[in-house]
């Protein structure tokens, strides 16, 4: 038996074992590397020199501005969540949503996908949501089913809505720009949105008893919301509106940016009188502002390609800090708290990074790629057979493994097939990337599941929990389909 | 037993100081680029030293935080299995995951980034690029931060073979951060 043949099957399998033993995945991956490493010099596989490039490829991720985001959005996304910006939002959209039938469910996709593109985690999203619109959805006759679903599908927004870290890490791992796989993002971000309001309209209309309207004694802003509503929705008009004109007009950009500010303020001194005369509107507006100027901010210079994800990741730091400042809600300890879970967030998903360099810098050199092109030329259906493969394996994993692991672990191992079949890298990314929503929704080991459970009221049963994030995972494995479809669309759309 | 239990404590201690330097990092070093990204745009203004300053933090916080992560266990691990078994088992795993994956793994990067971070030393290399910092002060940390991860390693195992012969207590803290 050839032992040099013998190396990738051997090297993958001690890995899975090690991987389920349960000890870190960092230590697992690199200790595999470093092991079957010595191993294979002691045989003669490969030459020494191969292990000496081992500090390089440490160096090379130590030096990579890139990963810089990762920090930065995560220490965004912490102190942002303690800024009270979530509670605001819930408030405000719940109260000007409420007198619609379906109006609360409404309310919280509205606010997730808002949170996704700001602080971007989804055991902030799902434990603000958990906390402050399930007892009101309940309290008011939600299906309690309905409700944690809705929590549930709107969390998980922040996977695939820019500025997702899990998009960086993805970019980084398949090696396409950021920029890009955040512009390509957006169109299953925008498509899981709608069909999530559309699902929430069709139980509103069909399902009226699982999604009641709020009952006038639940509004202390009885009459106010409908005027409310149309002033926010003529402000998106208006927004949109100016920055046409300017592109009409041919402004340069940052001519532009002022134009639509300068609409913006027109339009408000406009509504002045309704503004004073409608609280609510008041308070839709103030909580409305602080998000979007962030949004603007961080993800606008990015998607513009003004800024790279890692300056507009510091400047969102620095943004998310003056916005938990005015709030009055910065304090050391807080400040503190979220210093500390970002350095040590950081110290482990890039230990993940180094692990699984070391991992494969080694299984390259036993020729593991060629072994796993191999198994992926093999399948049958050629592109398609790989991709359905490829999409059910990643599926399944989501319900033991959560994404680090699999963007870190399995998505190096599925870029060689990619890359071997020609597939485009970034439409590859965002397949895998909208699968990997799902991995927070499917029991056992869906972390958003646990999150909602330890915050949702006692009287939501567990199974509720379970069973009403499923009607959301279909939409999510409806979205991925589409996907699959659209690709000519969606490389045309970052192209542009 | 006591004294071994001792070091593991000094350990834990170093750890935890080294961790409260990283978080502080983790804000410095975003505002470090937020004041980069204003000069830039701003003053059209760019510094390498500035700029390498933004990575050499970056890297100091997980190459030092591998350590403090490893104390509060904190590191991602699949709990399929893991989390269904007894706390004895537990600490079984840990104990040998310990002895075979993490101290060959810290001690075999030790052994290949010694040569390669004391040549850089040796000819006191810089920065390619002109006005950069002076680069092997950060190959040093690489050594550094393996070697206060193969430390804490170190400390993990003196505490669970203590608590396998039954004279200390595991805390059952799961030190997650955020997803």
């Amino acid at each position: 038996m050839d032992l040099h043949a013998l190396m990738p099957p051997l090297m993958f399998l001690a890995l899975i074992l090690f991987l389920l033993s349960g000890y870190p995945v960092a230590f697992a991956l690199g200790a595999t590397g470093i092991v079957f490493g010595f191993l294979g010099i002691a045989l003669d596989i490969f030459p020494p020199a191969l292990l000496r490039a081992m500090p390089d490829r440490i160096f090379g991720i130590m030096s990579n501005q890139l990963l810089l985001a990762i920090p930065f959005f995560t220490l965004m996304g912490i102190i942002l969540e303690r800024s009270g910006l979530a509670e605001d939002l819930l408030d405000t959209m719940g109260k000007l949503f409420g007198p619609l039938r379906g109006g609360l469910a409404l309310s919280v996709v509205f606010v997730g996908a808002i949170l996704a593109a700001t602080t971007g985690v989804v055991a902030a999203s799902v434990m603000a949501m958990g906390i402050i619109s399930l007892p009101i959805m309940l309290k008011y006759g939600y299906n309690p089913r309905f409700a944690s679903g809705v929590i549930l599908g709107s969390a998980t927004l922040a996977q695939i809505i820019p500025p997702s870290v899990v998009l960086i890490v993805m970019a980084d791992q398949l090696g396409v720009s950021v920029g890009d796989m955040y512009r390509a993002a957006l169109i299953p971000a925008g498509l899981t949105v709608g069909l999530y309001f559309l699902y929430v309209i069709y139980v509103a209309l069909f399902r009226p008893q699982w999604a009641p309207a709020l009952p006038l004694e639940a509004r202390p802003d009885a009459g106010k919301e409908p005027e409310a509503a149309f002033a926010l929705l003529s402000y998106l008009l208006v927004g949109v509106g100016s920055w046409k004109l300017g592109e009409f007009l041919q402004l340069p950009a940052w001519l532009e940016g002022l134009e639509v500010l300068l609409g913006l303020f027109l339009w408000t001194l406009f509504l002045l009188p309704r503004i004073q005369r409608n609280p609510l509107l008041r308070r839709a507006l103030l909580s409305m502002v602080p998000p979007l100027v962030l949004i603007f901010l961080v993800l606008g210079t990015v998607l513009l390609g003004v800024a790279t994800p890692t300056e507009a990741g510091a400047m969102g730091v620095v943004g998310a800090l003056v916005l938990a400042a005015l709030n009055r809600r910065l304090s050391f300890r807080v400040l503190y708290q979220a210093m500390e879970q970002t350095a040590t967030l950081t110290a482990f998903v890039i230990f993940i990074l180094i692990g699984s360099t070391l991992f494969s810098l080694v299984f390259r050199g036993v020729d593991g790629d060629l072994w796993v092109e191999g198994f992926f030329t093999g399948l049958p259906g050629g592109e398609a057979g790989f991709i359905l493969f490829v999409m059910l394996l990643v599926f399944l994993l989501g319900f033991f493994i959560d994404f680090f692991e699999i963007a870190f672990i399995a998505l190096p191992l599925l870029a060689i097939g990619a890359e071997a079949l020609g597939i485009d890298k970034l439409w590859f990314g965002l397949l895998v990337g909208v699968n990997l929503q799902t991995s927070f929704l499917t029991p056992p080991f869906g972390f958003a599941l646990f999150y909602l459970r330890n915050v949702a009221p006692k009287e939501v049963k567990t199974g509720d929990i379970y069973l009403g994030g499923i009607p959301f995972i279909l939409l999510q494995l409806l979205v991925l389909v589409l996907v699959y479809f659209l690709r000519e669309p969606i490389l045309r759309f970052v192209g542009s | 037993m006591r004294l071994l239990l001792g070091l593991a404590k000094a350990i834990d201690a170093l750890s935890e100081r080294v961790g409260r330097i990283i978080a502080w990092l983790a804000l410095l070093v975003a505002l470090l680029s937020a004041g980069n990204a204003l000069m830039r745009y701003g003053f059209s203004y760019s510094s390498n030293a500035y700029l390498e300053a933004q990575w050499y933090m970056f890297s100091l916080i997980f190459l030092l935080g591998g350590a403090y992560a490893l104390k509060k266990n904190a590191h991602v691990r699949i709990d399929l299995v893991y989390g269904r078994l007894s706390q004895r088992t537990q600490a079984w795993i840990d104990l040998l995951g310990t002895l075979l994956f993490l101290i060959p793994m810290a001690l075999g990067v030790l052994y290949l980034a010694w040569p390669w971070a004391m040549t850089s030393l040796a000819v006191r290399e810089t920065s390619p690029d002109a006005g950069g910092l002076p680069r092997w002060p950060i190959k040093l940390a690489l050594l550094l931060g393996f070697a206060l991860l193969a430390l804490q390693g170190l400390s993990e195992l003196i505490k669970r073979i203590a608590f396998l012969v039954g004279v200390y207590a595991l805390a059952e803290e799961k030190g997650r951060g955020v997803e």
